[in-house]
């Protein structure tokens, strides 16, 4: 009898001790994704990668502002949103205690503002995109100061109306030049 | 049954435009149902009612009573039959051909009682919402008490689930709504590295360790070469000397020959 206690007592207790004290979750373990919203471009990467549609992106063009919203009742946690975010915005923390009475606490939003192009003033991409393009360049060695901003806030559209204006403006020039 | 049902079947109630809805509860019901969670005295018996999951949440829930998270110390216990249940656990986005059988468990077990939608599927049709076949959710048919998401959940979390129906743990998730400030502005990661050369460190690191552990390794490598006042060979080789790991050291290595190959030009 002894010697079978002293095997229990060897063998120790296999129960986690949660919920009474918290659950120590191994590493790499992929819970709750958690947006930084102040680093978050709203590329939409994240949306596009998300394999069950928990991500998702929306446009009001009239307000001029694009919403991130996260379902986590729809989340697998697969981590692929974490994978493709390329300014590290979106984590995948340990947190799991994600049990909600009411559903629309499963909800996580973001709102970010569009730019408005400096030319036809409608909305293109979000506005914080345009300034981590400005940083990229500059990490790549390119010179690029804030006068130029109004260069990088312009649509596709207008910017190719503005290369033809200007490259027929300078074809001419240089005609009168060769004469 | 034979022929239509008729709008009033309370099996399969209907909208006025004969659409199925959700099963409601009656105020006495939830009235009961209350009272219940407040002077719960005994086990709470927990009946699973499988609506078309593929078994993963099953595999967790039983996860969830074996030694190691041991739900039965709380006196929660699984039983074979809706009739014995206090708890029906849905699991599953709720396929066509189970949505009749899950009605039919939700009715046999006796009031009050308490429904929760268990996993991805069970709480909002997880990766198959937007399939032909499925309802989407066991919300969509009867009234849910607790969402437990994850895919599956663990079992930790499954215990917390079910504490939290038994109204022994509040809810610590809120929804949340950021909003733009006027200053926020992303921060380039690393920057006094040049892009191209971050780029191909975090290109190689991704090739060699997967895409997710790459970027950690990667970051770790940019981190060591852009804050140390060392040289990079000083600092790889400290690094690497007490490394045990040799997957890594051996990336680690390849980043620093990349790293090297850039200094020299």
């Amino acid at each position: 009898m002894l010697k079978l206690f002293k095997i229990i007592a060897d063998a120790g207790e296999a129960t986690a001790k949660y919920p009474f004290a918290p659950f120590p979750v191994s590493p790499g373990f992929r819970g709750k994704p958690e947006l930084n919203a102040a680093q978050c471009i709203a590329c939409a990467a994240c949306t596009t990668a998300c394999p069950a549609n928990a991500l998702t992106m929306g446009n009001d063009t009239a307000d001029g502002t694009r919403t991130w919203q996260l379902n986590l009742g729809r989340c697998i946690f697969c981590g692929r949103c974490e994978e493709v975010c390329p300014t590290h915005a979106i984590v995948l923390t340990p947190e799991f205690e994600l049990a909600v009475a009411n559903k629309a606490d499963l909800l996580q939003k973001a709102t970010f503002r569009l730019q408005q192009c400096e030319q036809c003033g409608q909305p293109f991409a979000p506005a914080k995109e345009i300034g981590y393009v400005m940083d990229l360049l500059r990490q790549s060695g390119v010179a690029v100061d804030e006068a130029r901003r109004a260069e990088f806030a312009s649509c596709p559209a207008c910017k190719r109306k503005a290369t033809v204006t200007r490259d027929a403006v300078s074809q001419h020039l240089s005609q009168e030049a060769e004469q | 049954m034979n022929g239509p049902l008729p709008l009033s079947n309370p099996m399969a109630p209907r909208d006025e435009r004969g659409m199925p809805v959700p099963l409601t509860e009656s105020e006495h019901i939830a009235a009961l149902k209350g009272k219940l969670l407040k002077d719960i005295q005994r086990s709470a018996y927990v009946y699973r009612v499988d609506c078309g999951g593929c078994n993963g949440c099953e595999i967790e829930i039983f996860a969830a009573i074996t030694p190691v998270f041991d739900a039965e110390r709380f006196g929660i216990k699984v039983v074979a039959s809706p009739r014995h249940a206090d708890i029906l656990l849905f699991t599953g986005a709720v396929t066509r051909a189970m949505r009749m059988p899950a009605l039919r468990a939700w009715q046999a077990a006796p009031d009050p009682k308490i429904s929760v939608s268990y996993g991805a599927c069970g709480c909002s049709g997880g990766i198959f919402h937007d399939l032909y076949c499925v309802w989407g959710g066991s919300d969509k048919i009867v009234p849910v008490d607790v969402y437990i998401p994850g895919c599956p959940p663990t079992p930790a979390a499954t215990l917390y689930g079910f504490a939290m129906a038994l109204g022994l743990l509040d809810q610590k998730l809120k929804g949340t709504h950021q909003i733009e400030g006027e200053a926020d502005r992303a921060v380039v990661a690393h920057p006094a590295i040049a892009l191209d050369v971050r780029v191909e460190i975090e290109r190689e690191a991704r090739r060699l360790a997967g895409y997710r552990a790459g970027r950690l390794i990667a970051d770790e490598f940019l981190t060591l070469a852009s804050e140390t006042d060392l040289t990079l060979d000083e600092c790889m080789k400290r690094r690497l000397s007490g490394e045990e790991d040799p997957r890594l050291a051996e990336i680690l290595t390849r980043l620093w020959d990349i790293g090297a190959g850039v200094a020299r030009g």
